[in-house]
Parts: structure tokens; sequence; C-alpha cells
């Protein structure tokens, strides 16, 4: 499924990404690699707020529907 | 003998805090993800020998975004001769991935394991002597706000670039990955590329910049290894970054104890439920908002009827530079007609003029960095991206536009932190459509005298609302029809709430202001004079007449006469479908672009006639003589001799009474021909230090004549539309 669709407090894993390839090097530099979890603990009418390898990172929806996890 | 250090690490790992902490240099410190945009220099004060640079902060290596080309090439390129790669330690397993890029350079490096109270506070343990070990570079635990483990980590810092210890190369990827890096790495080293170990990883990464630097058959041969052991659905470039994270993961388990299994919640969190809530987070950031501006600019200070220290700061150096400019005044009391008109009249009635809003500007400043410093503005970012989306921008837009209402400058510089292009030039051309310090004073001055009638306070909030609908038509505009990207994403960021310490609010906020008062310095006191010879002379001023014809023989004629009122008289014609066609306003709007704020030390000027003696006297005589002085005359007496300036200085730059310049009536007739010239100067060219801002972060002059273009063209026809329409409503 994809990332957008998480609930807060939900911890799912990373299975890949669908989109440009600079912003899937941007979101690998900042931690998102298949296998890492993620946990949603945020979230507001402009879209997530996500921890990633233990830092608070904010995305937009559409890019977070752009992110598959399990 | 002296040796470079470089100063690496992600955005929010305190590298600039350590930058001031070693040098004590004026830096900024900012909470701001890519606040350092360029690299900055200092001297180390310890140790004399030490020259260290700060490098933009960045989350990695790869050649994607202006900082993270900084920081490389200077790694690579000019290769100092030691780098402190800061890692934060409360977000170790993050920071290493910059860390396992750095060490790749081959540059010697010692890491400075930053935020050490914090990771103590938490009740974890980061091994630094075993991570010492693995890595094998010196590592040292250090806390840069408070200071602590400075002394230690300069010592490393010094003994390994007097050592130039290149670190061992880390077994960080698997059996294959590095067969084929070691492959790559041969085919370059026989075609005497230097650095080619580093390079020949950045290629599996499929970096478009090292390709592009070696020969095609080169590429080739590279190709042809690369394609030999992956297949065409496997990605080089996201098994490096999966095997650096593991080898990472596998490091951090043996070196970092956490007190508890996954992530606890801190104050971070809780004050994230509340300022990124869904339905307060736009309340209490309108809240903030009126705040900040209350305390910049408002005459009745959250209603206590206090000035608010903006405006209370603005008036004290008002009146200190009112009684410098009589202390010269005096001592120039034999001096020439022309010295005294040049120094008085030009320059120091000209930088009076930008003095009386620096204070603003500063106030707005200061707290716009506490803002940032703090953290808050990453979140404000985030919260208003789904709005400014609608616009086309993204939430990080937001802040150079606020600054925007400071000083174009800084604001237009604030847009490199951007990361599309297309957000970073709509954002440049929209930043000088807000409404910035220099041009207050126009608005009061027209407010005052032509909507005298009016509710003026109204009116002015109308201006400062009109600039902000402009800015979201015209960015809706361009996205559709010039700069047709589509959406950008937004990523960022979060970094922790932090009290931030008073010593680096004021370092980040003087430094925004100083690119704003070296404009003040350069640009406008040379504009200042400019304007002030061209206005005062003619072409007879040079050829004897005028001295000839003056009684006290000066070679200097009335404004109607000068070159300003010919300039004046060829543009005008331009200006009258807007309602201002006269050669005085067009003189102001050509002042303006030189700074904004002569577009009314202009006007005070051209329509000297209005203000004579007999008009003065009985203009001061209703004010007490305790009004008087604060207005700026000497013991409270009203005195001729120096009520000129203050009038123009104190009483137009406020904003008078409709009285005031009765004469600016026959020129700009209509109300709608006054809100359009003040629509025009709001929206058209900024001033030209902005300009030059402009081409500084557009690259070249085609983009900046191209935005100018937009600026001018909405300005015209903004102006147009409020000339028409409102002249038949008004």
């Amino acid at each position: 499924m994809a990332l957008a669709m998480m609930e807060i407090g939900e911890t799912r894993e990373i299975k890949s990404f669908h989109g440009k390839e600079e912003v899937k090097r941007r979101l690998q530099d900042l931690g998102f690699v298949k296998g890492e979890y993620v946990q949603v603990i945020g979230e507001n009418p402009s879209g997530l707020i996500l921890l990633v390898k233990g830092v608070r990172i904010a995305l937009n929806r559409g890019l977070a529907s752009q992110i598959i996890v399990a | 003998m002296s040796y470079t250090i470089a100063l690496a690490g992600n955005p929010n790992c305190g590298k600039t805090t350590l930058f001031n902490e070693l040098t004590g240099s004026r830096q900024r410190v900012g909470n701001w993800p890519g606040v350092t945009v360029d690299k900055k220099e200092g001297i180390c004060k310890k140790d004399k020998e030490l020259h260290i640079t700060d490098l933009p902060g960045t989350y990695s290596l790869s050649p994607y975004s202006a900082e993270e080309i900084i920081a490389r090439d200077y790694l690579v390129k000019e290769k100092p001769d030691a780098v402190i790669d800061i890692v934060d330690g409360t977000s170790i397993e993050r920071n290493l991935y910059l860390t396992l890029q750095i060490l790749e350079t081959g540059v010697p490096t010692v890491i400075a394991l930053n935020m050490m109270d914090e990771v103590e506070a938490r009740g974890d343990e980061i091994k630094a002597e075993k991570l010492s070990r693995i890595l094998d570079v010196p590592v040292v635990p250090i806390t840069a706000r408070s200071g602590k483990g400075i002394g230690e980590l300069l010592a490393q810092a010094a003994e390994t670039a007097r050592g130039k210890k290149t670190p061992q190369k880390l077994l960080v990827f698997d059996e294959k990955l590095q067969r084929v890096i070691d492959e790559v790495e041969k085919e370059l080293e026989s075609s005497g590329e230097s650095d080619s170990a580093w390079k020949a990883v950045k290629l599996l990464e499929n970096d478009e910049n090292i390709a592009a630097g070696i020969s095609e058959e080169l590429k080739n041969r590279i190709r042809k290894i690369i394609g030999k052991a992956y297949g065409s659905n496997e990605d080089p470039e996201a098994i490096i970054a999966d095997q650096r994270y593991r080898y990472i993961a596998k490091v951090v388990k043996d070196t970092v104890k956490k007190s508890a299994a996954g992530h606890i919640e801190t104050k971070s969190d809780k004050l994230d439920k509340i300022l990124t809530n869904r339905i307060l987070a736009l309340p209490v950031f309108a809240c903030i908002m009126y705040l900040l501006f209350a305390c910049t600019n408002s005459e009745n200070f959250l209603f206590l009827g206090i000035p608010s220290p903006g405006i209370w700061l603005a008036g004290l150096v008002e009146s200190v530079w009112g009684g410098l400019t009589g202390v010269i005044e005096g001592l120039l009391g034999n001096a020439s007609p022309w010295v005294y008109s040049l120094v008085i009249d030009g320059i120091m009635a000209g930088l009076g003029s930008i003095l009386g809003f620096i204070p603003l500007v500063l106030v707005l400043y200061l707290l716009i960095s506490f803002l940032e410093d703090c953290g808050y503005m990453a979140r404000i970012a985030f919260v208003l991206d789904r709005i400014f989306r609608r616009f086309g921008l993204s939430g990080r837009s937001f802040i150079p536009l606020l600054q925007g209402f400071g000083c174009s400058v800084p604001a237009v510089m604030a847009t490199r932190t951007l990361e599309s292009e297309k957000d970073r030039k709509i954002t440049a051309i929209l930043a000088g459509f807000m409404p910035c310090g220099a041009k207050l004073p126009i608005f009061a001055l027209f407010v005052s005298t032509l909507f005298a009638d009016s509710n003026q306070t109204l009116v002015t909030y109308s201006v400062y609302i009109f600039s902000i609908v402009t800015a979201i038509l015209v960015s809706l505009l361009l996205n559709k029809f010039v700069y047709k990207d589509g959406a950008s994403n937004f990523i960022m960021e979060l970094p922790q709430y932090r009290v931030p310490t008073l010593k680096s609010v004021f370092i980040h906020g003087w430094e925004k202001v100083k690119g704003f008062a070296v404009k003040a310095g350069t640009v406008i006191f040379v504009s200042t004079v400019l304007i002030w010879f061209l206005s005062g002379f003619n072409l007879d001023s040079f050829n004897g007449k005028n001295a000839a014809e003056n009684e006290d023989g000066s070679i200097m004629c009335e404004m109607n006469d000068s070159f300003m009122a010919s300039v004046g008289n060829v543009i005008a014609p331009v200006f009258k479908p807007l309602g201002f066609g006269e050669w005085r306003p067009a003189v102001g709007v050509v002042t303006g672009w030189i700074a904004k704020e002569n577009v009314v030390v202009t006007f005070a000027q051209l329509y000297e006639e209005d203000v004579t003696e007999e008009y003065l006297e009985e203009y001061f005589s209703r004010f007490t003589s305790e009004e008087l002085e604060e207005l700026g005359f000497e013991g409270g007496a009203y005195d001729s001799e120096a009520a000129g300036d203050i009038y123009s200085e104190s009483v137009l730059f406020e904003g008078g009474d409709e009285n005031a310049l009765p004469h600016m009536k026959d020129d700009i007739k209509t109300k709608a021909a006054a809100y359009a010239y003040m629509v025009f100067n709001l929206l058209c060219m900024p001033c030209f230090a902005a300009v030059g801002a402009m081409k500084r972060e557009l690259k070249t002059w085609k983009e900046t004549g191209k935005a100018v273009g937009i600026q001018m063209a909405t300005a015209y026809a903004a102006a147009l539309l409020v000339n028409v329409v409102g002249g038949l409503f008004l």
C-alpha cells in the first residue's frame, strides 16, 4: 500500500518508490531506503510527519503516495 | 604554516554553532535547513594556524543541489588538510550516511559527535572509542552549544591536519559491488584521472557531474563494466545506498546503546501536536504573525498605549541622527553652498531617511531569526505548504516572502534555500511585490495627504492586502504560462525544537541585516549623491550661466530646471494612462528604483515651492514645545532654518497631514490615481540593490531581465486597473 494511507502511530517497511529519479535520491539521502521502517507521527492538511532513522521528516501527500510500504 | 579545516555535516547538526565557537566570528546559526548557503571562512581563535571553512549543510555529496555541489567541490577539488564531520548524536544513523561519503573522498577526517548533552539526557550511550576504531578516524564527543569537548576536538583536528592522515578504506560494500568499483577505478586510473577511487563510486551512483568530466570513450568502457555486473533491472545506485545504510546499521548496533527500544515521545513531539495540528496550526500561526508585526511596526503595541520595540528604536535613531546633522551643519558654516548642500541635503538627508526604518527591519529580522533558530519556521513552511501549493508555490517560499516585508535584498537571497528552480524563480519575483520597509514612507505620505477624508488605517492595510493578492495571482499566472514545471514536492526535516541562545539569534539576525546595511552604505549612499546631483544641476551649471544668475554665485539650479526634470518630462507620458503622467511623480518612480525610500525624499524636494517659510511656521505653530522637541527642534523652540529638513524627514516620512505638499494634488488629481501610484511603486522593479541580488540568484542577466520585466508588467497592469476601475467609483 502507499505510505499516504498509513494511520498515525503505524509503522511499516518501505518497499519501493515510484517517482522521479532526483526525488528518489533526495529521499534516499534522508534515509528512505528499501527495508527501512517508517512511522507516521503526525498529519495535517499539508501532509504527513514521519519518523525515519530517528529523524522527523515532513512530506506532502502527493509524494507520500508514491512511496510503497508493506 | 597554516592548515585549512573544513566543517561538514547535515543541516541542523550544529555545524554553524561549532564554527562560531571555534572562530568567534560573526556567523549565522540556523535551525532552518540549508541556512549556510555559501561556504564561510574564519581563523581559529585558539590556534591561529587553523583556517576554518564552514561548508553548507548537506545530507549527501550527490550533485543535486547548490549546497551539495559547493560542499563536495570543496572537499574534492580544494582538498582541505582535514575535515571535521559533525554528526548529530541524536540521529546518528542518518548522519553517518554523509560521513561514509566524506570518508570516500580520502580527506583526513575527524568526527565530532555533537549534541551529547541531549544524547545523555535521553539516557542513551554512544561508545566513541569503539566508533573511532571501526571507522579508523578520531571521534570526539562534544556539545557545541556549551563548548564542551571543543578543546579536545581542536587538538585532534590540528593533529590530523598536520599528520595528513588519510582515512583507511572501509569495507562498506559487498564483494561483488566492491569488485566492480575496483574495476572502474582501475579504468579511471589508467586514463590518468585523479581521485579515481572516489569517482568510481560516484560513476556507479550515476553522477552526471563526474560523467560529464570524462571522455566519451572512457564512459563507454565503464558502462560496459557496470552493465556486465548488473542487469538492466538492477540499479547500482540504489544498491550502493542500501549497502551504506546496512553498514551503518551494523556500526550503530555495535556502538550505540539506547535506553529504550523504539521512539519515545519527546518535547518536540508534544509541541508538534499543537503547532502542526490539523485544526490549531493555522490559528497559532496567525497569532504568532500578529505578534511579529506588532513588535515591529505598531504605534500602539498590543493596545498598551506604548510604541512597539521597532517604532521606539526608530524614534531613538532619528533623534540621534537629527542631533548629528545639527552638529555637522554647525561645522559647515563657512563651506561653499554646494558643499553644504551635498552634505546636508544629499548625504545626511538621504542616509537619515533609511535610518528611520532600519530599526524596523532589524527588529523584524531578529524575530524571524528566533523563529528559524527555535525550529518553528520549518513547521510553518510545512503547515503552509498546502495553501501555497494551491498557488503553485511551496511552503518554503513563505520565509523569503516574509523577509520581503523587511527588505527585498535578504528576501531574494533567501530564495536560495528553495529546492526547485521554478519555486526559486517565482519567489524571487514575488519578493519584490512585498511592502518592504522602504516602501512604507510612500504609503504614509500618500495616505495622509491624498486620503485625508478616508479611513486611513484601512487604506494602508488595503495596500498590504493588494500586495499579497497580486503575489498570489501572479504566481498562478506564472505557473500556468511561464514556468510550467509542475508541482514540486515538499520534503523537509523538522528539526527538534531548541531554545536558541541569545547570541545565535543576534548573529543570525545581524547576518540578514548586514546585507541591508551594506546596501545602505554603498548603493544608497552613491544614489543619494547621484540624485542630489541630477536634481540640483543642469547644463547651465557648467557654462557659468547659473553662477551669473544666482545671487550667491552658486552653480546649482532649481529642481524644475534640473537634469532630473528633463528625465521626468521624457518618461512622464508613459504614466498618463495610470493617472500620474506628470514629470514630478515620474521622477519619483525613477528615484525609487535606486532606492524606494527616495520616492518620498524626491517628493519633498520636488514640491519644495509648497514648503515656504510661512507655510512651515503655520504648520509647526500648532505643536507644543514638547512635541516640537520630539520632532527634532533643539530645545523645543521653533527654528526656521531647521524647519524645512524636519518637515521633509520627520513629518512627511511618517505621514504629515492633508495640507502637506498641496501642489501634489495638481499632479495626482484623483484618489484612484494616488492609489495607482502607490500600487505602481509597490509592485514595479525593486531597488537596484535587490535587482543585483536577483541577478546573483537567477544567475543570468537574461533571467533577471525576464523577472524584472514581469514585475514591471504586473505593476503597470495593476496600476492601470486601479486608475481606470477606481476612477469609476472614487
